[in-house]
C-alpha cells in the first residue's frame, strides 16, 4: 500500500505549480512514440553496422576497456580463454572460484579446466543443501568471481550484466578479483545501441526490464580521501576482460 | 529536516577563509576535479560537448515542464515491475514513510549508499531514533558519519578532511592502528562494512535518474557500495527528489556521457546500476521489496517560479562547485545546508526559506564560470541576480537599508560616468588614493573605507602605472585609424 500523500494529490500540486492541465505533453516525445516494430528496425541496423565493422569494434572495445582499468586479454577461441583463466587462478593462488550462469561457459568450460588445476569452480546458485547465507559466505570467501557478459560497450569499455539464475549480482562484486568473458557477437558500439536493444527487449517482452542491469567499467575505486584514487573499496580491486574474437 | 545554519554564512565563511587547510582542500577541487573535467571535454572536442549539453538541456526542459505526466508514468511502471512508489510533500512525510517501512518489516540494520536527499531529510537521525543501526557505506559518507559531520561537497563529501584526520578518526572510532596510508584506510572501511552489507535488512539509495518509460532507478557510482546496498538486503528503498525523472531509457545515453565527465572527469564511472522493481521470482538474489520515495520538500516552489525552474535541471555533478572562486575559498560547510556552491545558493533559499538564507544569493562574484561548467547549461548567475532582486524588493527592513545605500551609490556612479570631465577627475583622485596604500605592487590590508572589505582577507593587485585610457590616447588611437 502506498504511504505518504495520495499520488493524485501530489501530482495535482505539481500540475498546479507548472500551471498546466492534466494529460500528455503538448509536444509528443519522440522516443516514447517508437513502436516495437520501429525499435526492431533500429536494432537490425545496429546489428548490421556492428557486424560489418567487427574487427574494428573489437579493437575499440579492447582499447577503451584497458583505459578503464580492465586487464584485457584477446582470445582466439575457448582454449585461449581457458588458458588465461587457469593461469590467472594459479597466479592468484585461489582455492575457490565462483561462477555465474552464462551461455559462454559451454564454449569456455571453466569448471573442468580449473578443477584440473586444483581450483574448485562452483556455480553460485542455491540448491537443496545450500542456504542463501551459506552461499553468500562462500562467495565472499572465494578469491575469484567469473561471469559472462550480456553486452559489452566499446564506447565506454563497459561490461553489461543482466540477471541470471543464482547469485548473479554478487559474483562480479564480492570476490576481490572478477573475470568477465565476453563473446565477440555481444560487443556493441555505443550507449545508444545498448538502450535501443534493451528497449526492444522490454517492449517485446511484455514490459519487463528485469530486476537490474549493471554496467561494470573497471575496478571498484574511490577518490574520497584527498582526491587520491584507490582501487578495490567495496568491489573487486582487479578485473579481467577476456575478449573472444570468435566462438 | 537537516539542521539549517545558513544564517551564519558570513561568519562561517570568514572563519573558513582563514583556515589554511580548508583553503588547500577546497582549492584542490579546482586543480583536481575541474582539471580532469576540462581534459575530458577536450578529448571529445568542445563542439561535441556543446551538442551533448544542448541535448541534455532539452530533455530536462521537457521532463520538468511535464513533470506530473512523467511522474505518473513512472509510478505506473514501477508498480508494473512489482515495486511501490510513495510520494512525500515534505521532509517529515518522507521520513515517516521510511519509518513505517522500517516498523512494519522489523528492520534492525540498514546500509546506505550516497543520497543527498536523505541528508536533506535528516533521515539517519530519524531511523536511529527508531533503534535502527544505519551505516553510510560510501567511503566519504562513512567518514563524515563517524566524525558526526555533514558533507562539504556534492560528490566528495569528506573533501574537507585530510588523510591524517581520517586516520585519527578510524583509530579512535574503529580501534584500528593509526595509519594515514590511503589504501590501508580504504581497506579498513571495506573490512568494517563488508559484514554490514550482508547483515542489513534494508538498503537505502538515492537516484541519479528515474526512467519513466520503464520504471527504472539509476545510480552512478564507483565504489561498489551502491550495488551492494541495492542487491544484498531484502528491502531496497530509493529516496529522491521529484525532478530526477527523465522520459525514456534512450535519454540516459547523453546523461551517462555528461555526468561522470562533469563530476570527476571520468569517461564513465566504475558502475552504473539500473534497478527496476524487486527481484523476480526466477532471481535468487536481490531485494524482495522495492520502494521508491519521491520527495517534493520545497521543489514545487522552484517549479512554480519560471525564473527559477531551470535549477531543477541540475544533475548534482558538482562542476559548479569545483570551478567557483567562492566555493574554492569558503568550502561547503559555510553554506550552512546540504547543497553548497552556486547551485546551492539558488536551491537552498527556496528549500529552507529565503528569509533564512539571504546571504547565499550574494555569495557569488557573478563571474559566470558556473554557467559555463554546467552540463545542462543552467544559467546560475541569472537566477542569483533574480534572487538578489527579490530580496531587495522584499519588505525586510535590513535589506531595505542596504538597498538604499546601493541605490545611492548607483546614482553617484551614474552621475560621474555620464560626465567625462568629472570621470577624469575622479579617476585621477582614485589613482592617487590607491597609490598611497600600494606596497610592492600590491594593496595589502587597506585603511580606506571602501577598500578595506576587499583587502581584509586578500591582497589586491595594484593598478598598472599607466591607465588604459592613457595608453589609448598616446599609442593605440593612432595607426589604423
Amino acid at each position: 500500500m502506498s504511504l505518504g500523500i495520495p499520488s493524485a494529490d501530489f501530482l495535482a500540486s505539481v500540475r498546479d505549480a507548472l500551471g498546466r492541465e492534466a494529460g500528455p505533453p503538448a509536444a509528443a516525445y519522440q522516443h516514447l512514440l517508437e513502436s516495437a516494430g520501429e525499435l526492431e528496425l533500429q536494432a537490425a541496423e545496429i546489428r548490421r553496422r556492428n557486424a560489418g565493422d567487427l574487427p574494428l569494434l573489437l579493437d575499440k572495445m579492447a582499447g577503451t576497456a584497458a583505459l578503464r582499468g580492465w586487464n584485457v586479454q584477446r582470445a582466439g577461441g575457448g582454449e585461449d580463454a581457458l588458458d588465461y583463466v587457469v593461469s590467472l587462478a594459479r597466479r592468484l593462488g585461489v582455492e575457490s572460484a565462483a561462477r555465474a550462469e552464462s551461455a559462454v561457459f559451454s564454449a569456455v568450460p571453466v569448471d573442468a579446466a580449473l578443477a584440473g588445476a586444483g581450483v574448485v569452480c562452483w556455480p553460485a546458485v542455491y540448491d537443496a543443501d545450500r542456504e542463501r547465507d551459506a552461499v553468500r559466505r562462500r562467495l565472499a570467501e572465494s578469491g575469484l568471481g567469473i561471469t559472462g557478459a550480456d553486452y559489452a560497450i566499446a564506447e565506454t569499455g563497459s561490461v553489461i550484466v543482466l540477471p541470471r539464475r543464482g547469485l548473479s549480482r554478487l559474483v562480479s562484486l564480492l570476490p576481490p578479483v572478477h573475470v568477465a568473458i565476453v563473446r565477440a557477437q555481444d560487443v556493441i558500439d555505443t550507449l545508444d545501441d545498448l538502450f535501443v536493444l534493451r528497449r526492444l527487449e522490454y517492449h517485446s517482452d511484455g514490459g519487463d526490464m528485469g530486476s537490474y542491469l549493471n554496467f561494470i567499467s573497471g575496478p571498484s575505486r574511490t577518490a574520497d580521501i584527498e582526491q587520491t584514487i584507490v582501487v578495490g573499496v567495496h568491489g573487486p580491486r582487479e578485473v579481467h576482460l577476456v575478449l573472444l574474437d570468435k566462438e | 529536516m537537516a539542521e539549517v545554519t545558513t544564517r551564519d554564512f558570513a561568519a562561517a565563511s570568514r572563519a573558513a577563509v582563514q583556515d589554511p587547510q580548508l583553503r588547500r582542500a577546497f582549492g584542490s577541487a579546482g586543480a583536481g576535479f575541474d582539471g580532469a573535467r576540462r581534459d575530458a571535454i577536450d578529448e571529445v572536442t568542445p563542439e561535441v560537448w556543446e551538442q551533448w549539453r544542448q541535448q541534455a538541456r532539452s530533455i530536462k526542459e521537457h521532463a520538468v515542464g511535464n513533470l506530473d505526466y512523467y511522474l505518473e508514468l513512472l509510478e505506473r511502471n514501477v508498480a508494473a515491475a512489482g515495486g511501490q512508489v510513495h510520494f512525500a510533500a515534505d521532509a517529515n512525510q518522507a521520513n515517516a514513510i521510511v519509518s513505517e517501512i522500517v516498523r512494519t518489516r522489523g528492520v534492525k540494520v540498514a546500509t546506505k549508499s550516497k543520497s543527498m536527499v536523505s541528508e536533506e531529510l535528516g533521515l539517519n537521525h530519524v531511523l536511529e531514533g527508531q533503534g535502527v543501526a544505519v551505516f553510510e557505506t560510501d567511503l566519504g559518507e562513512y567518514i563524515i558519519q563517524l566524525a558526526e559531520e555533514t558533507p562539504s561537497h556534492l560528490v566528495a563529501p569528506a573533501l574537507h578532511k585530510t588523510r591524517g584526520e581520517v586516520a585519527r578518526l578510524f583509530a579512535d572510532k574503529l580501534g584500528v592502528p593509526y595509519s594515514d596510508d590511503i589504501e590501508e584506510m580504504a581497506r579498513v572501511a571495506r573490512v568494517a562494512l563488508r559484514q554490514k552489507f550482508l547483515d542489513a535488512d534494508m538498503g537505502i539509495s538515492g537516484a541519479n535518474f528515474l526512467v519513466a518509460e520503464t520504471g527504472t532507478l539509476v545510480i552512478v557510482t564507483n565504489e561498489g557500495n551502491g550495488r551492494l546496498c541495492t542487491s544484498a538486503p531484502r528491502i531496497h528503498v530509493g529516496i529522491t527528489g521529484m525532478e530526477k525523472v527523465i522520459p525514456s531509457m534512450q535519454d540516459l545515453a547523453v546523461f551517462l556521457r555528461l555526468l561522470p565527465r562533469s563530476a570527476t572527469g571520468q569517461r564513465i564511472t566504475s558502475y552504473v546500476s539500473m534497478v527496476t522493481g524487486p527481484k523476480r521470482a526466477a532471481d535468487e538474489d536481490g531485494p524482495e521489496e522495492f520502494h521508491l520515495v519521491i520527495v517534493d520538500n520545497g521543489r514545487s516552489r522552484l517549479l512554480r517560479d519560471p525564473a527559477l525552474r531551470e535549477s531543477l535541471y541540475c544533475i548534482r555533478c558538482g562542476a559548479c562547485l569545483n570551478i567557483c572562486p567562492v566555493y574554492q575559498r569558503v568550502g561547503g560547510h559555510a553554506y550552512g545546508w546540504v547543497y553548497p556552491g552556486p547551485i546551492g545558493s539558488i536551491v537552498t533559499p527556496e528549500l529552507v526559506g529565503v528569509a533564512q538564507a539571504k546571504d547565499l544569493p550574494n555569495a557569488s562574484t557573478l563571474c559566470g564560470a558556473c554557467r559555463e561548467a554546467c552540463p545542462v547549461q543552467i544559467n546560475i548567475p541569472r537566477m542569483l541576480l533574480h534572487l538578489r532582486h527579490e530580496l531587495a524588493e522584499s519588505p525586510d527592513s535590513q535589506r531595505r537599508t542596504a538597498s538604499d545605500t546601493d541605490a545611492l551609490l548607483a546614482r553617484g556612479f551614474a552621475a560621474v560616468m555620464s560626465k567625462p570631465l568629472l570621470l577624469k577627475v575622479a579617476r585621477r583622485l582614485g589613482r592617487l588614493a590607491v597609490k598611497s596604500v600600494t606596497r610592492d605592487g600590491k594593496i595589502g590590508r587597506s585603511r580606506l573605507p571602501f577598500l578595506s572589505r576587499w583587502t581584509a582577507a586578500r591582497d589586491l593587485p595594484a593598478p598598472p602605472a599607466r591607465s588604459f585610457s592613457d595608453i589609448w590616447r598616446d599609442e593605440l588611437s593612432r595607426g589604423d585609424r
